[in-house]
């Protein structure tokens, strides 16, 4: 008993006594611990916000910020260090940001990426020298940097996300919208009962004055877009809200005729010379052709000639007048690489083609990284000028 | 030369009793922080630290500590030393503490400081535990930077962080790794037994009442000796 005794207060003893040793020593080291954390967090704000002070984490529950948005740091001198997570070539590239009390980006950082190395990775390091400096109404100025257009973009997206943030945190407002949505919720406003769903007329007629057709996917009318009007016509033709009579008219005749256009198709096998790659073409009751046509991009090694096992055509639907004026051109499908070629798809490539003739698309381009596609992508339209020659001279 | 004279406690733990090399304790730490020579310097420094200090009270204890409660009262000892010991590297080596991480807790289960608290300083005076604490620590601490040098060199072409310009191109990443280290520190033990040419300590010298085990033990050996 009396040895069992002795057993325990042995140990509470000790344990007592090293108790209190721990105790003195977290009582000395504690303050230094803590005030080594704190600058280990903030060596990553410190760095991209050099004159910062100390940073303390604001609360952004409250605010409506870009989505890409992760974390806001108050500097101690006004500035902010906004994280930023979004996605360049592939998803999770970090990026950290600091801003300056008067909203200029002071520096910014790859905290981390899975971008390729060799390509977005490298310019992704070298385009954050780019945005400094940059505030919220020249960051849209900076270029991408050629052949690694995805990273970049997303990269400066980002800044400028985080300049916008700083607005909307100082009590500003910022139309956070993308230029999609803001045309869709134009188009929506003029027709309501479209209900947002639109899909964009491919014109085979040319019509003078109106910029683009949005036709609702549910038959209930169409917005013809006018410079900065946007002008909705509904299922019975009648122009809804108050315009200038000039812009119903304009608008009234230009849904009136896509509707009244009638399409024929175009017996192929009848014409002898016609380029391989032509795989469709109609002709309207007005006498102009919408032809699908392929192109050659990086994708077909082969040269002119046209080789149907040796890659992915990039498939392209053009309208022409039978004088051999590009009408409307889109790009229907292609398999060009991912953020490089992939241009092509996009309407600020496409869109230039409108209104071209065989003597002005020369004026057209290429665009630098994907020199290959945009070259190929030329060349199948000069064909389509070839087979509207063609079809005329028969007929 | 007298077994038991300071000078042999001393040097019994640099070699001929190593720790790490030649009673094979404390492989865990071993393996894991010898991969740069940085960090198997504080963990052998860290080691040290606690070793020299628990072997000190526990020695200065061991009249007192009843011997039914010995492992516990050992265990809080060397836990409070280690708890010491981290929150000091936290505290004055921030980038130690970080390379070392988890290690730096887990001295406390880590064999040779156990081991000397039960085989050494419990029956030893203050000075000769002290002693022995510091050449095993010194064993431990030599061991790891010695097999550290080899798996950072060969494996990461530098030298406690400091980069070797010519063996850029030479990187064998396999040293770095876990395979690696166990293969460096199998070579490192096989070095010591040549050197030593098997004079390290046979079973006997441990003797069988040293093991914590001996009350509950069946070997033939054991019981040979108990008798």
């Amino acid at each position: 008993m009396k040895k069992s005794i002795k057993s325990i207060v042995v140990l509470v003893v000790i344990c007592a006594i090293v108790s209190v040793i721990m105790a003195i020593t977290n009582y000395i080291t504690y303050p230094i611990i803590a005030k080594n954390e704190q600058q280990r967090a903030n060596g990553a704000l410190l760095e991209v916000l050099p004159d910062g002070g100390s940073f303390e984490e604001f609360d952004i529950s409250s605010y409506t910020l870009p989505l890409t948005v992760s974390d806001v740091y108050l500097a101690e001198n006004g500035g902010y260090a906004i994280k930023l997570s979004t996605t360049g070539y592939s998803t999770g590239m970090v990026i950290m940001c600091g801003i300056s009390p008067d909203g200029r980006v002071v520096g910014t950082k790859l905290v981390s990426s899975s971008e390729t190395p060799a390509i977005g990775g490298v310019a992704a390091e070298a385009y954050r020298e780019k945005v400094i400096g940059k505030d919220v109404s020249n960051i849209d100025g900076v270029d991408t940097v050629s052949g690694a257009t995805k990273t970049t973009a997303a990269y400066r997206n980002a800044v400028k996300d985080a300049l916008n943030s700083v607005i909307i945190l100082g009590g500003g407002n910022v139309d956070l919208r993308s230029d999609e949505e803001i045309l869709n919720d134009n188009l929506s406003e003029a027709l309501p009962a479209a209900e947002g769903e639109f899909e964009k007329h491919f014109f085979v007629e040319e019509t003078e004055g109106v910029d683009a057709i949005y036709l609702a996917k549910n038959n209930t009318g169409a917005v013809c877009v006018i410079g900065e009007s946007f002008v909705a016509v509904d299922e019975n033709g009648n122009v809804t809200g108050a315009f200038e009579e000039s812009l119903a008219q304009t608008a009234i005749s230009a849904v009136s005729m896509i509707n009244s256009t009638t399409l024929s198709d175009i017996d192929l096998s009848a014409y002898e010379n016609l380029p391989k790659h032509l795989v469709s073409a109609k002709r309207t009751d007005s006498g102009n052709y919408v032809m699908e046509i392929k192109g050659a991009g990086y994708g077909i090694t082969g040269g002119d000639e046209y080789h149907p096992a040796s890659g992915e055509y990039i498939l392209i639907k053009v309208s022409m007048t039978k004088e051999g004026r590009v009408i409307d051109c889109l790009t229907l499908s292609q398999k060009e690489t991912d953020g490089i070629g992939s241009v092509c798809a996009e309407e600020s490539f496409y869109g230039q083609f409108d209104g071209k003739t065989p003597e002005t698309y020369g004026e057209i381009d290429a665009i630098s990284g994907a020199t290959l596609t945009t070259d190929g992508y030329k060349k199948a339209i000069v064909r389509a000028f070839e087979c509207v020659k063609i079809f005329e001279e028969v007929k | 030369m007298n077994k038991n004279s300071n000078l042999s406690i001393f040097f019994n733990g640099i070699l001929k009793e190593n720790p790490v090399l030649m009673l094979i304790l404390g492989t865990c730490p071993t393996l894991a922080t010898t991969s740069n020579v940085f960090g198997a310097f504080g963990m052998g420094v860290a080691t040290l630290m606690v070793l020299v200090c628990s072997n000190i009270l526990i020695s200065m204890l061991r009249k007192i500590i009843p011997d039914n409660v010995r492992i516990p009262c050992y265990i809080v000892i060397i836990a409070g030393f280690v708890t010491v010991v981290q929150m000091l590297i936290n505290a004055f080596f921030p980038e130690l503490y970080d390379m070392l991480g988890v290690y730096i807790a887990l001295i406390v289960v880590n064999c040779i400081i156990l081991g000397r608290a039960e085989m050494f300083a419990s029956k030893n005076t203050v000075i000769k535990s002290a002693l022995d604490g510091l050449g095993m620590g010194i064993g431990f601490t030599l061991a790891l930077c010695s097999i550290a040098t080899i798996r950072e060199v060969l494996g990461a072409a530098s030298f406690a962080g400091i980069a070797i310009p010519f063996l850029a191109d030479y990187k064998i990443e396999f040293f770095v790794k876990a395979p690696g280290g166990m293969m460096v520190y199998a070579l490192m033990i096989a070095l010591v037994y040549a050197i030593t040419s098997g004079k390290g300590p046979k079973k006997k010298s441990f003797s069988c009442s040293g093991c914590p085990g001996a009350n509950k033990c069946h070997s033939k050996e054991c019981e040979k000796e108990d008798k």
